[in-house]
């Protein structure tokens, strides 16, 4: 029977990192899908012929520069391509463009506040210096508060420290930031809603909240984290899909020795005498390895792979109440020809960077107060991107993919989340009505539609209740306590068994952060 | 020594500060711009022999340390012996009547929902392990984290190991459960739903939250830990006895006396001027006014830091409770249960608590308001003539900022949805309404000098607390203009009859 050193249960980003990281220190690594591609979330796939759709994630910002580094991504093909405008149409026939240049922000913004124009750079000084506070947190394998470990007790005096070290006002930012919500902290800065509502929703994104909830003020800044090349605040699209992001990790790992395995869905760690040694494949194949690293979210590693006799029942409550609640869905759309905006006809710079359909803050909000009693919004919030505009190697000649990220859409439904796909295509015409607001004739350029609800995410990506983060990024979710306070070091109760996905600090998104620590924590502890 | 200190506002934290300094030797003279004492506290008439003893409804909160220290209980203050009981209106069913004395509350639920006995005494246990950290935490002026001094280390060390002591487990527990919603916090223990309801409102007070509210968890915790006996007589007892204790020690009381502005000079405080255009000369001004109104209104902004002035109207006090006072020509008799009770409360589900709130966020009144009902006039029957009974009611939630304004129709508006939803549960009520009162958070801004209406000088908020409350550079009572110090809810501890900030700042000065 062939043995590994490690054996990494689900390939997607965060489990190839960590195979690859494993491999390259010289360890036999396998890693284990359940479906046909790699990439988990991050997936392209051609559900249309001559269509590749980004299916679930659709931009990427948040990569670690150092996993691009060492685990030398662009030699194994990874290009990405940025984004340069976030758009913002307005049904009243105004629209906000921001760019890279400030200067030309400046310009866009002044036409709804002179005010805001000049605050928005003193915005960016203050948003890098927190970026750059808790940059190094996501670096770090969270310290628990309650050890007594010397090093733990080390890095929490540091990180005391750093926190004193901001002096009164930085503190005092530190804390606004930290607990805010996202339209409160916005308002302290600026005064127009054609700025602060697309703002805003980077702090809802994935998470089952309202821009006026307190604590999304954070969520902002997690996404103001990302950097493409060292540069704050970009985003991108990767060439090929997000899917070639997946592509060329894998291609490190196998380049490093990594076995990949597509097709091989896990029935369950195999567990004897308290100690994960293995796993058995749904079709009852077992294969040995010295540790078994779960990419897939908390609950389902837990309640499902390894089993609830397996652990103290204590656990098993804390691992329920760790709270997923998939808040949004996705529309696909294959377009004949590219949209035109009404507020700004034609084809033009500003298409090709992200679109956002969030008016206000009163209608995002609206459309969680829904989300809140079991519905989807009826006016969603949208964030829409056309990559074939920018990569056309994406679609054919002259058509176009429209990706479409739609929130809020509640895993619980008030009929029960088994009932969501009698309601599947009710909620895409939801979003073809909403964009119909601002493209009058969409309609008509839609050659295909693909909807994927929270239901369906959770079906066909095995993400538990559709959460795109494993499991939601609020303050109780965080850090040392993600996915639980006592194991939040990427270990489990379970001898050998390590996770290190997207359910473990610092989170989700195609960070890569999880499955390089989690793989770093591994040969540092001398665990593989 | 007998430098004379200004105290401006005679509520119940400037005449708790009165009263401090003055028994510490001080000449005291304290400013108060309405005929009467008590700001919130005090007695409310609505109409002719009809009266509130006190906007607001809880004096649990008042501390015993500061009735200690000011040695109330010479001066008239007594602690009622009945345990709280409060009574969960349903319209069907008997409701919930949740009592402080726990036998009572653990039988109560033993007939209303028997699972939620244990996980009832869990929570109890559990509230016991951190009360002392919590009581420490509101009797002490906050910590200064950012402050590189050794004093100042050696505090944060004492607190800090006094947080490990609790043991690793509730520790994190605790970290992990405040920044969390209420509702969110409550399901993990309890399943009945109405018990949720009931648990969760307190936390509402004073914020701009719902029950859904990320950090709801930790404003449900500061009020939940730091209640105590009630004083007997209300709010207007309790202004009694500080003022008692206030005028025995030698503080010159004015009222009816307007603070137009402070003189500054070269960034000290060099004297009070009124609104009659008298000038009291003083070094010394302790203000327990909001800190909006001490520092944009009574602060001329030429004299004001511009940063510091931007951070201080940053200070998010958005009032969203309203007053309704009804004068009965009987009891307020409920469906729910016999008998009469003193307090009672709606909302019978956690959702009909957000919904209320989700009003707000659109600038609108709710539709069926939360309501936490009194009749005062159970425990003093003085309140209302002979036989007849006053009702005062919180109303949540009514919003500052109301779309069109607060027109007198919005009032009435406002009234009527508040007895529509009280008649649910009391089908006689209407019929015996002699008189009614609706007071707006305008109208309580307009009244009281409350910044937004806000009952609590600025919102509970975990970014609004300790030292970041109102801002990070006057949380420890002194602020940037030399010889003012501030001591209202505004500051560390926060709002409620609590006598703290007014007592710390006094320490303080």
């Amino acid at each position: 029977m062939a043995h590994y050193d490690a054996i990494i249960i689900g390939g997607g980003h965060n489990g190839l990192v960590s195979a690859a990281v494993l491999a390259k220190a010289g360890r036999k690594v396998l890693v284990l899908e359940r479906r046909h591609v790699l990439g988990g979330a991050a997936v392209t796939e051609e559900i249309y012929p001559g269509f590749k759709y980004s299916v679930c994630s659709y931009v990427v910002s948040l990569l670690r520069p150092e996993i691009i580094r060492e685990l030398q991504l662009p030699r194994f093909g990874l290009e990405i391509l940025p984004l340069d405008c976030s758009f913002l149409p307005l049904p009243d026939g105004r629209s906000l463009a921001r760019w890279g240049d400030a200067e030309r922000t400046r310009a866009e913004v002044s036409k709804f506040s002179a005010r805001d124009a000049e605050r928005a750079s003193q915005f960016g000084h203050a948003m890098v210096r927190m970026g750059q506070l808790v940059r190094p947190i996501l670096k770090m394998v969270p310290p628990s508060p309650g050890s007594m470990n010397p090093s733990q007790l080390l890095d929490l005096l540091q990180l005391g420290r750093r926190f004193q070290g901001l002096g009164p006002e930085g503190l005092a930012l530190a804390t606004k930031m930290m607990t805010m919500s996202a339209a409160d902290f916005l308002d302290e800065w600026f005064e127009s809603e054609a700025l602060k509502a697309p703002m805003s929703v980077s702090g809802i994104i994935g998470t089952f909240q309202g821009v006026r909830s307190p604590g999304t003020a954070y969520v902002l800044l997690h996404h103001y984290m990302g950097e493409i090349d060292g540069a704050y605040r970009s985003w991108g699209f990767a060439k090929g899909g997000t899917g070639a992001i997946s592509n060329a990790i894998a291609d490190s790992a196998r380049h490093f020795g990594a076995e990949i395995r597509t097709e091989a869905p896990i029935g369950r760690v195999r567990i004897e005498g308290g100690k994960a040694t293995g796993v058995i494949l749904e079709n009852g194949d077992e294969i040995a390895a010295n540790v078994v690293v779960s990419g897939v979210d908390p609950h389902r590693t837990f309640l499902g792979l390894v089993g609830e006799e397996h652990l103290d029942p204590d656990l098993v409550k804390r691992i329920r109440r760790f709270k997923m609640r998939g808040s949004s869905g996705k529309v696909n759309l294959a377009l004949d020809r590219a949209p035109s905006f009404t507020c700004r006809p034609g084809d033009g710079p500003h298409i090709r960077g992200d679109i956002a359909i969030a008016p206000s803050i009163d209608y995002l909000e609206r459309a969680y107060d829904q989300a809140k009693y079991g519905e989807f919004s009826t006016r969603p919030y949208l964030n829409v991107v056309i990559p074939s505009l920018t990569d056309p190697s994406v679609a054919p000649p002259g058509k176009h993919v429209m990706s479409c990220f739609v929130q809020y859409a509640p895993y619980r439904i008030k009929e029960g989340p088994e009932h969501w796909p009698e309601k599947r295509e009710a909620f895409g015409d939801t979003v073809v009505d909403t964009l119909e607001e601002y493209i009058p004739d969409i309609r008509d350029i839609i050659l295909h539609r693909q909807v994927l609800s929270p239901w369906d995410l959770e079906q066909e990506f095995g993400l538990t209740e559709g959460n795109i983060f494993h499991g939601e990024l609020s303050l109780e979710q965080l850090f040392f306590l993600r996915p639980t306070a006592d194991w939040s070091r990427y270990r489990t109760p379970v001898r050998h068994l390590w996770m290190c996905g997207s359910g473990t600090h610092p989170g989700g998104g195609i960070m890569g952060a999880p499955g390089w620590l989690a793989a770093r924590e591994m040969l540092r502890a001398g665990g593989v | 020594m007998s430098e004379k200190v200004i105290v401006i506002g005679g509520g119940h934290n400037g005449l708790t500060a009165a009263a401090t300094l003055a028994r510490h030797g001080r000449s005291v003279v304290l400013l108060e711009k309405r005929s009467g004492l008590g700001g919130l506290a005090a007695p409310f008439e609505i109409a002719d022999g009809y009266r509130v003893p006190g906007l607001l409804h809880d004096t649990d909160r008042f501390r015993p340390a500061v009735a200690r220290a000011l040695e109330l209980h010479q001066h008239g203050l007594q602690w009622r012996e009945t345990p709280r009981t409060e009574l969960g209106l349903s319209a069907k069913g008997r409701g919930v009547l949740l009592s402080s004395n726990r036998e009572a509350m653990a039988q109560e639920l033993q007939q209303h929902s028997p699972s939620d006995v244990q996980p009832y005494h869990r929570l109890m246990t559990f509230l016991d392990s951190i009360r002392h950290i919590v009581e420490d935490l509101f009797d002490s002026p906050p910590p200064a984290p950012a402050k590189r001094e050794l004093g100042e280390a050696i505090k944060m060390l004492k607190k800090g190991w006094a947080f490990r002591r609790l043991g690793a487990e509730t520790m994190i527990e605790v970290l992990r459960i405040a920044p969390m919603c209420i509702a969110d916090w409550l399901n993990e223990h309890f399943e009945s739903a109405h018990l949720k309801a009931l648990l969760a409102s307190p936390a509402l007070l004073g914020t701009w939250m719902g029950p859904w509210s990320a950090g709801s968890t930790t404003t449900w915790l500061l009020d939940e830990l730091t209640r105590g006996r009630a004083v007997a007589g209300g709010p207007a007892a309790l202004v009694d006895s500080l003022r008692r204790c206030a005028e025995a020690a030698g503080v010159e009381i004015r009222t009816g006396c307007p603070v137009r502005h402070l003189q500054l000079e070269n960034g000290r405080v060099r004297g009070v001027e009124l609104e009659s255009g008298e000038t009291i000369e003083t070094a010394s001004v302790l203000a327990t006014t909001d800190a909006q109104t001490t520092f944009l209104e009574l602060i001329r902004p030429a004299d004001l830091g511009v940063e510091f002035a931007e951070r201080i109207a940053n200070v998010r006090s958005r009032g969203l409770v309203a007053k309704v006072h009804l004068a009965l020509s009987g009891p307020l008799e409920n469906t729910t249960r016999p008998g009469s009770f003193e307090r009672m409360r709606t909302g019978e589900h956690v959702d009909d608590l957000e919904r209320a709130f989700d009003a707000v966020k659109y600038r609108q009144i709710s539709e069926r308001p939360i309501l936490d009902v009194w009749v005062p006039s159970l425990e003093d029957s003085s309140l209302a003539p002979k036989g007849h009974h006053v009702v005062s009611i919180l109303a949540q939630f009514a919003p500052y900022d109301l779309e069109g304004g607060w027109t007198d129709a919005a009032r009435v508006t406002l009234g009527d949805r508040v007895v529509d939803t009280l008649a649910e549960y009391a089908p006689g009520l209407k019929k015996r309404i002699v008189a009614r009162q609706v007071l707006s958070p305008a109208d309580l801004e307009g009244e009281l000098g409350l910044t937004g209406g806000h009952l609590y000088h600025g919102e509970h908020a975990l970014d609004q607390l300790a030292f970041l409350r109102p801002v990070f550079d006057c949380a420890h009572y002194r602020t940037p203009i030399e010889g003012l110090i501030v001591g209202g809810s505004s500051c560390h501890p926060g709002g409620g009859l609590t006598g703290v900030p007014g007592w710390l700042a006094a320490k303080a000065l």
